[in-house]
C-alpha cells in the first residue's frame, strides 16, 4: 500500500519550479491505481520520489509502512519500478539483463535461475531470451524491462507511462499482465496521460494537474463529480481548462 | 519470500563488478582499441627504433667512401684501406646525391695535394656532406676521425724523422671511460618502455570507464539501476573493480609484449643496452599498481559528470594531454629529479620505472611514497563518484 501526505518537490536554483505541490493519496493492495495527468503535471517526479530516487522537500510518503527517505534501502526490496528511463544493457542477453537485477536484489543460485526462467515464460520471450538485447524491438525491450522490474516479486509496482511507444498487441499483453498481478493482491500504481488506458485498467484514478491532486475516485465517481458523460470530458472539466488535450 | 538471498554489500559489489566485466569484454570496439594500443603500439614502435639504431651502427662498421683524385695521396688511400674502408670512385654528380641522401660523405683530394706536400705545405682534402641528415652523421663522424688519426700518424712520423719524441706534440693524453652499464645507455629505448607502461596504465581503462558511467546515463539504464538495493558506493566500487581489471590486463599485455619481443624476436644486433627480463617486468607491475587503481577512479568520476560518451571524451582529452606530457618533459629535463617528485603521481612512477630499467632495485621508502598520493586520490575519487550517483541530478537529461 502506498500512502502520501502533502508531498512537495521543487526544482531550480531557488526552487522556482514547483513540480509536485502537496500531493496526498492512497493506493491500496489488490488494486491498480491510475495516476492521470497531462504532460508536466508532476507524475514522473511523484513516481521518482516513491521509487526513492528523489527526496521530497516536505510531506511524507510510505510504501507498506516504510518511509521513502529514512527506509529507502528496505523499501527498494519491496517495490518494482518501471521508470521513465528504461534502458537495457545492449551487449547483454535478455536473460542476463533480468538476472543482473535479480542478483542485485539478493537472489542467488537456483532461486535466481528459477525466477528468471519463470519471468521469461510469463513474458513469452523464451525464443529471444539468450539473444543480445541490441536488436530488440520496442515491445521486446519493454517486456525485458518489466521482467527486470518484477524479478524480486515486489509487492508494490510503480509504472511510469508503461505503454509509451508500444503497439496494440504489446499494450494488450501488458494489460493482461497487470490484471494478473492485481489478482495476486499486488499494489500497482500506473501513470499515464491517456484516459482510455487508465479507464480500461484502473479501479481508482488520481487526476494530477500542475503538481496537485485535482480529483480522486473510481471512473463513475469522477463522472458524477464533474457532471460529464465521458471520462475525457470529465478529465478536461476537472483540470479546469483545455490544457489536458493541448499538452 | 523464502528463497535464499544474500544481502551483503560485498555480494552486491561482486554482482556489479562481474556484470561490468562481462559487458566490457563483449564490447568489441573497446577491447580491440585497448588491446591494440596496448600490445601493438609500444613493442612495434620499439622494434622500429632498434632497427634504426642498428642500421646506424652498421653504417659505421661497413663504411664506404667515394674518393675523388685518390692518385694525389696514395699514402692516405693506403691508410684508409688498412682501416677497412671501402673506397669507390665518386660519381660526377656527387653533390646532388648527397643532397638527396644517396651518399653520406665524399672525400675530395685537392688537385694540388701532391705538389703542396712535396713543398712541405699542408695538403688539403675536402669533405662533402649534409650534416642535417641524421643517418649520415655517424659516417661523417667516422670519416672525420679517420682523417684526424691519419693526420696524427703522419705528424708523428715526421717528428720521429727529426728525432723528436711524438709526445712533444701531444702533451694532453685523453683517456675516456664510459661508466654506462649496459642498462643505463640507450635512453630513448628506455624512455619508450617506461612511457608505454605509463600510457597503458593511464589509458587502459578509459573507454570502459566512460561506457559504464556516461554510457550508462546515455542509455538511460542508470535510473532503473538506482531503484535496486545497490548503494551508490557499492555501485562505484563495483564498476571501479571491473575497470581496474581491464586496466591491469592492458598493462600486463603491454609489458608482456615488450618482454616477449626483446626475448624472442630476431632483433638487430645492437648489443641491446638494457635489460627487460621477468624481474624488470615484475618491478614495473609493482610501480604501476597505484596508477592502475587510480586512473579508473578518476575516469569514472569524469564519466559520471558527463551526460554522454562524447561529452566525457572531450572532458578527458585535457586531462590525458597533461598526464602524457609529464614523462616527456621529465625526459627532456634530463636533470636529477628532486626528491619530492616521487610523491607526485605519474612523475613518481616514471622516475621509479626509469630506475627499474637501469637495473636498480626499487627503494622501499620511495615506493611507499609513490603509493601514498594515488591511494588517497583513489579513495577520494570513489567517494566522489558515489556522491554523484546519489545526486538527483544524475537522473536529468540523456
Amino acid at each position: 500500500m502506498i500512502t502520501t501526505q502533502g508531498v512537495m518537490k521543487s526544482f531550480g536554483r531557488r526552487g522556482e519550479v514547483q513540480a509536485v505541490n502537496g500531493v496526498s493519496f492512497i493506493a491500496a493492495d489488490g488494486e491498480i491505481t491510475g495516476l492521470l495527468g497531462p504532460n508536466g503535471a508532476g507524475k514522473t517526479t511523484l513516481l521518482r520520489m516513491l521509487a526513492t530516487l528523489m527526496i521530497p522537500d516536505s510531506g511524507s510518503a510510505t510504501v507498506d509502512g516504510h518511509d521513502v527517505v529514512s527506509d529507502r534501502y528496505a523499501l527498494r526490496r519491496r517495490i518494482g519500478v518501471l521508470s521513465d528511463a528504461r534502458g537495457l544493457y545492449p551487449r547483454l542477453s535478455a536473460r542476463e539483463n533480468i538476472r543482473y537485477y535479480g542478483a542485485l536484489q539478493g537472489l542467488v543460485g537456483d532461486a535466481l535461475d528459477a525466477r528468471v526462467d519463470a519471468l521469461i515464460r510469463a513474458m513469452s520471450i523464451a525464443d529471444i531470451a539468450d539473444r543480445r538485447v541490441q536488436g530488440f524491438s520496442q515491445g521486446e525491450r519493454m517486456k525485458v524491462a518489466i521482467a527486470r522490474a518484477l524479478v524480486h516479486d515486489p509487492q508494490t509496482i510503480l509504472l511510469d507511462e508503461p505503454t509509451n511507444g508500444l503497439d496494440i498487441m504489446s499494450i494488450r499483453a501488458l494489460r493482461d499482465l497487470l490484471r494478473a498481478l492485481r489478482e495476486q493482491g499486488k499494489c500497482l500504481l500506473f501513470s499515464s496521460h491517456v484516459m482510455q488506458e487508465v479507464s480500461a485498467l484502473c479501479q481508482r484514478i488520481v487526476i494530477l494537474g500542475r503538481g496537485q491532486v485535482v480529483a480522486t475516485g473510481t471512473a463513475d465517481e469522477l463522472l458524477a463529480q464533474s457532471g460529464e458523460r465521458t471520462l475525457e470530458d470529465a478529465f478536461v472539466r476537472l483540470l479546469g481548462s483545455g490544457e489536458g488535450l493541448a499538452a | 519470500m523464502d528463497s535464499p538471498r544474500s544481502n551483503s554489500a560485498p555480494a552486491r559489489i561482486g554482482v556489479v563488478a562481474r556484470k561490468e566485466v562481462v559487458d566490457i569484454f563483449r564490447d568489441r570496439r573497446t577491447v580491440l582499441v585497448t588491446l591494440m594500443t596496448a600490445i601493438a603500439a609500444g613493442p612495434v614502435l620499439m622494434l622500429l627504433v632498434l632497427n634504426l639504431v642498428a642500421r646506424q651502427a652498421d653504417r659505421v662498421r661497413e663504411i664506404s667512401l667515394p674518393v675523388i683524385r685518390g692518385e694525389q695521396a696514395p699514402a692516405l688511400i693506403a691508410f684508409l684501406e688498412r682501416q677497412q674502408v671501402t673506397l669507390t670512385p665518386a660519381p660526377a654528380d656527387f653533390e646532388e646525391r648527397i643532397k638527396t641522401g644517396d651518399l653520406d660523405v665524399v672525400l675530395e683530394i685537392d688537385a694540388g695535394f701532391a705538389a703542396d706536400v712535396a713543398k712541405g705545405r699542408p695538403g688539403t682534402v675536402h669533405l662533402a656532406y649534409d650534416r642535417s641528415r641524421d643517418r649520415a652523421r655517424a659516417s661523417i663522424a667516422e670519416v672525420e676521425s679517420l682523417l684526424r688519426a691519419y693526420n696524427r700518424e703522419w705528424g708523428r712520423g715526421r717528428l720521429l724523422l727529426r728525432g723528436v719524441a711524438a709526445e712533444v706534440a701531444n702533451p694532453l693524453n685523453v683517456e675516456s671511460r664510459d661508466l654506462a652499464t649496459p642498462q643505463s645507455s640507450g635512453a630513448l629505448v628506455l624512455f619508450l618502455i617506461a612511457f608505454y607502461g605509463l600510457f597503458a596504465a593511464v589509458m587502459g581503462g578509459m573507454a570502459a570507464a566512460l561506457d559504464t558511467t556516461a554510457g550508462e546515463r546515455e542509455r538511460a539504464s542508470l535510473e532503473p539501476l538506482l531503484t535496486t538495493p545497490v548503494a551508490p558506493l557499492e555501485l562505484a566500487v563495483g564498476k571501479w573493480l571491473a575497470v581496474v581489471a581491464l586496466n591491469a590486463t592492458a598493462v600486463l599485455l603491454t609489458l608482456s609484449g615488450f618482454y616477449l619481443m626483446l626475448r624472442f624476436a630476431p632483433l638487430p644486433a645492437v648489443g641491446i643496452p638494457f635489460l627487460f627480463g621477468l624481474t624488470e617486468l615484475g618491478r614495473f607491475v609493482i610501480v604501476l599498481t597505484p596508477l592502475i587503481a587510480l586512473m579508473p577512479a578518476i575516469l569514472l568520476y569524469v564519466g559520471c559528470r558527463s551526460r554522454t560518451f562524447k561529452e566525457a571524451q572531450s572532458n578527458l582529452s585535457v586531462l590525458l594531454f597533461v598526464v602524457s606530457l609529464i614523462p616527456i618533459v621529465q625526459m627532456f629535463l634530463q636533470r636529477k629529479e628532486p626528491a619530492w617528485l616521487t610523491w607526485v603521481p605519474i612523475s613518481g612512477q616514471y622516475a621509479l620505472l626509469s630506475r627499474a630499467l637501469r637495473g636498480e632495485a626499487l627503494p622501499m621508502i620511495e615506493l611507499l611514497q609513490s603509493y601514498a598520493v594515488p591511494g588517497l586520490l583513489t579513495l577520494v575519487a570513489l567517494l566522489a563518484v558515489a556522491r554523484l550517483f546519489s545526486r538527483e541530478s544524475v537522473l536529468a537529461g540523456k
